[in-house]
């Protein structure tokens, strides 16, 4: 009985030291979604440990409690077997817990050594900063990243590969042993995901705990031991690499079988609506390389054109630039309807029905000051003037009109706009722009962070455009999303258009050997 | 029936939800209730309409130019100018006055309404010029609206005052830093207080009317909420802003006009001096919030009556030297209605009002503020008692809310 109850602590101690991270029935709300519902995830110490998911799953939301950004509302958090509640991301980093955001979080006009002991810096005599010391420090970090950075330079001045073995080796130098990376390489080119890869490697060799974030498959069976999947804020389940396929895994993501649903009814190509010819554009206006060569495509009326393309590849500026949000500084030439145009002012391109979604919601799309209905009524304000003034009972039918259209789900249209779902947001403004009867409608990445049922609802909402005769231009960061929508596809790579396939030939492989060699 | 009902469920839901206005209005009525009944004079029970008209002409003038402040900061910026727009508005038009009619001027009689008409036009036309003057140096030059109006507030009052100066040297015997206006037309409107609150209200309608039910109005919120979303739903926002800064200087330079009648003189050496931090705080305390797209007209208002019935509330109680304390009243009552207004929202739920080192300065900070200011009003006796007392109060608090974090 003893040896029996002995067993049974040896037993639970173990388990205890083997634990690097416990979280259990973890729920965080947010104003009109449920991010998280009661989620348990534990992580072995010295593991890799994939989390899965779509975007929107709550994958970034669990490593943001994790590491302290967000509290939970409720659920417990263990670390190293301790119980801990962490009040900002200071405590977490005390506890050993660091995290590498998506959007790295560096000070560009800082040097690297700075980045890395930013709040932290070491001191010398009467207090004043030791830049030695810091670069020593530094130096010696980035030696053991067998980073080939100096610690001098300017941060903004790195490439993204490089400025995320920064932040790296900011997380090592705060001793941190469980190490958070939030989507790392969806920036990175090839040969930089693979240094990182190994990197990941020679941390785990050193016993760092490595949470690692990615809806990439090939990435997570290369690196991970462990996967958890979650879909809709819910854990699916965890398991070992070795019992589990890629496939299996991609499924229980998605959970539905949505993507191999066929949301695109045959389509009845009409005549060219919009055709590029040439498209170049020199400006330089953010630090990353931005221009685009000779961008040439058509699109015909009914059809959806997909643009595939890494971030950076150039397919936002495309679309800004016929939108006419670059004041027009590009050269080449844009036909709608096969008349010349070139827009100086989105307006232009408004009224001459071509119209754009932008591609960051939240920072380019809603208005968080406003209603729903003044959301939704901004664009066409002039079909509600009655006698030179706006008529409420106007706006009212208007949008009234507009939410039964495209089923956007609000409590009332007086409610803050705020307070809805991201993908209801995302079809309110997709829903403002419809109001303005365009001919043309540009999607930048229409679905990132929304769910799952509403991307399935934008879909089918894409497709009864079309078959209404409108030309859609599609761009996402999700490569089935395009296959599935896409009439035809064109991938583009750093400002260049590298290939076109029908919607038959395009595979995944291809568009990625298109997206990426040069 | 059924239209009845729909009408009253839309008028409460339509005005429910305005509770700073509420809130205001109640305060407001506090305030003068207070002030009736702790002024030793009772000025307010024994001349009730000699006071209200004193409190509706200051009201007005600060009102007007409160409504220009709070579209420009409803459209996201912010306009530091006023002030020294007022003051440049003032001299303009006696100026105009000056060189159309210097006889008249110089020998204080009527110099005729055509002339007045015109000295009018000219000093709205100088507000639409700095307001353009803004725009170009916000939206060309690419300068914070608060570099942009910074630099005038101080140029303009310097660039009246040379105006000032070198006019009288050409037009009259001597140089002067000041112009007398003696025209029977302003002197009326110093003496009926119809002229200044019928023309605030008016402006207060027409205002609100744009900003509630036009196109421009929804614009500017619009600008003011998310001005890069703004540009990409296809509105101009360089013309919307351009609205927005001639409003605010049009509404300053209406308000120069009025100062002008009530003094009877132009003097751009400290007319509207530092006026436009209570323009800025009536707009404020009536709602606007100052990063932009959220306020109403209803609260500005509001706002600028409440800030010149607690001033005169002071003048009241305290009788003689209140001006002193004008700053200090407008800079307390802006803390106090922010701070409420978010207790109200809820934004403060759990935070420590006095934590840490910083808390530990606060409390003799907060300590000094209070006893000097008694000290300087009622005396050093009573003026160690407030210190003292609030010193005793602050540090309990401190220890109380010490022993609920823990």
């Amino acid at each position: 009985m003893q040896e029996l109850k002995n067993a049974g602590h040896q037993f639970m101690m173990e388990e205890t030291l083997e634990t690097a991270v416990s979280m259990s029935k973890i729920t965080k709300r947010f104003p009109g979604v449920v991010a998280l519902e009661s989620v348990t995830l534990h992580v072995r110490r010295g593991h890799v440990h994939a989390i899965c998911g779509e975007n929107g799953a709550g994958k970034s939301t669990l490593m943001k409690i994790l590491s302290g950004v967000y509290q939970p509302d409720a659920g417990e958090l263990h670390i190293n077997a301790k119980k801990v509640i962490f009040q900002g991301t200071r405590d977490a980093e005390v506890a050993g817990v660091a995290i590498i955001h998506q959007e790295l979080e560096l000070v560009e006009e800082l040097s690297v050594a700075a980045n890395i002991f930013l709040g932290r810096e070491p001191r010398g005599m009467f207090g004043l900063l030791n830049d030695n010391i810091a670069k020593d420090k530094a130096q010696s970090l980035l030696t053991l990243l067998e980073a080939s950075i100096s610690p001098d330079e300017k941060t903004g001045a790195l490439r993204v590969g490089d400025q995320q073995l920064v932040e790296i080796a900011k997380a090592l130098s705060l001793n941190a042993s469980i190490l958070v990376m939030d989507e790392p390489t969806s920036a990175l080119t090839d040969k930089e995901t693979e240094r990182l890869e190994q990197t990941i490697g020679a941390l785990r060799q050193q016993g760092c705990t490595i949470l690692y974030i990615s809806h990439k498959m090939d990435e997570v069976f290369r690196l991970a031991d462990q996967i958890t999947v979650l879909r809709d804020g819910q854990l699916v389940r965890t398991v070992d690499k070795s019992e589990t396929s890629p496939s299996e895994v991609a499924n229980w993501m998605v959970g539905r079988d949505i993507i191999n649903h066929n949301f695109r009814s045959q389509p009845t190509i009409g005549k060219c609506l919009l055709e590029v010819k040439k498209l170049s554009s020199s400006l330089d206006y953010s630090s990353q390389s931005d221009q685009l060569h000779d961008v040439s495509f058509r699109v015909h009326a009914g059809e959806v054109l997909g643009i595939a393309g890494l971030m950076g590849a150039g397919r936002t500026e495309v679309l800004e630039a016929i939108f006419g949000v670059t004041h027009g500084h590009w050269q080449g030439e844009v036909f709608l309807s096969g008349k010349r145009v070139r827009f100086k002012h989105p307006s232009e391109a408004c009224k001459a029905g071509l119209v754009m979604v932008p591609e960051d919601r939240k920072r380019l799309g809603i208005f968080e000051n406003f209603q729903v209905n003044e959301n939704i009524s901004l664009c066409s304000l002039f079909r509600i003037m009655r006698n030179g003034f706006l008529s409420r009972r106007a706006e009212e039918d208007l949008v009234a009109e507009a939410i039964s259209q495209i089923g956007i789900k609000t409590p009332a249209q007086t409610t803050k706009i705020t307070q809805l779902s991201g993908g209801n947001q995302q079809k309110c403004i997709i829903s403002r722009w419809l109001l303005t009867k365009p001919k043309v409608l540009l999607l930048d990445d229409p679905t990132r962070g929304i769910d799952v049922g509403a991307k399935a609802e934008l879909y089918t909402l894409v497709n009864s455009l079309c078959q209404a005769g409108m030309a859609v231009v599609l761009t996402s960061s999700e490569l089935p999303e395009l296959l599935t929508l896409s009439d035809r596809l064109i991938v583009m790579n750093q400002g260049k258009v590298t290939g076109e396939f029908s919607h038959h030939e395009a595979t995944e492989q291809k568009i990625m050997n298109a997206a990426t060699l040069a | 029936m059924r239209s009845w009902y729909l009408f009253l469920r839309n008028a409460v839901q339509r005005w429910l939800p305005l509770h700073n206005e509420w809130s205001l209005l109640v305060a407001i009525i506090a305030a003068l209730a207070f002030t009736a009944i702790v002024d030793t004079n009772h000025t307010y029970f024994f001349q009730p309409l000699d006071s209200l008209r004193d409190i509706a002409r200051n009201s007005a003038m600060l009102g007007m130019f409160s409504l220009g402040a709070a579209v420009v900061i409803i459209s996201g910026g912010i306009d530091l100018s006023s002030g020294s727009m007022i003051a440049l508005s003032g001299t303009v038009c006696s100026v105009t006055m000056l060189a159309l009619a210097p006889t008249e001027m110089m020998a204080f009689q009527p110099v005729g309404w055509e002339i007045v008409l015109i000295a009018i036009l000219a000093s709205l036309f100088t507000g639409f010029f700095v307001g353009t003057l803004h725009t170009w140096l916000i939206t060309v030059v690419h300068l914070p609206p608060f570099v942009a109006t910074l630099a005038t507030l101080v140029g303009l009052r310097s660039f009246a005052r040379a105006l000032c100066e070198s006019s009288t040297s050409v037009l009259t015997p001597t140089k002067s830093a000041v112009i007398n206006v003696a025209d029977p037309l302003f002197k009326s409107v110093r003496d009926n207080v119809w002229f200044s609150v019928g023309t605030f209200l008016v402006l207060a309608c027409i205002t609100w009317l744009i900003l509630t039910r036009t196109v421009l109005g929804r614009h500017l919120k619009a600008l003011g909420g998310n001005e890069q979303a703004a540009r990409l739903a296809g509105i101009h926002t360089d013309n919307v802003k351009w609205f927005a800064y001639c409003f605010g200087a049009m509404t300053a330079a209406l308000a120069g006009l009025f100062y002008v009648a009530n003094e009877s003189v132009a003097a751009p050496v400290n007319q509207g001096r530092g006026h436009e931090l209570n323009a800025i705080a009536a707009a404020v305390v009536g709602g606007c919030s100052l990063s932009g797209g959220v306020g109403t007209i209803p609260g500005t208002v509001l706002g600028a009556f409440f800030l010149r019935v607690v001033i005169d509330a002071v003048s009241k109680i305290i009788k003689t030297g209140a001006d002193v304390y004008e700053g200090l009243i407008v800079g307390g009552v802006v803390v106090l209605a922010v701070t409420f207004a978010q207790g109200m929202s809820g934004k403060q739920d759990g935070r420590r009002i006095l934590p840490g080192m910083l808390g530990l300065c606060t409390i003799p900070v907060l300590a000094l503020i209070s006893g000097s200011l008694a000290a300087m009003t009622t005396g050093l006796g009573s003026g160690l008692a407030v210190c003292f007392t609030a010193i005793v109060a602050l540090i309990s608090l401190r220890i109380y809310e010490n022993r609920s974090c823990n």
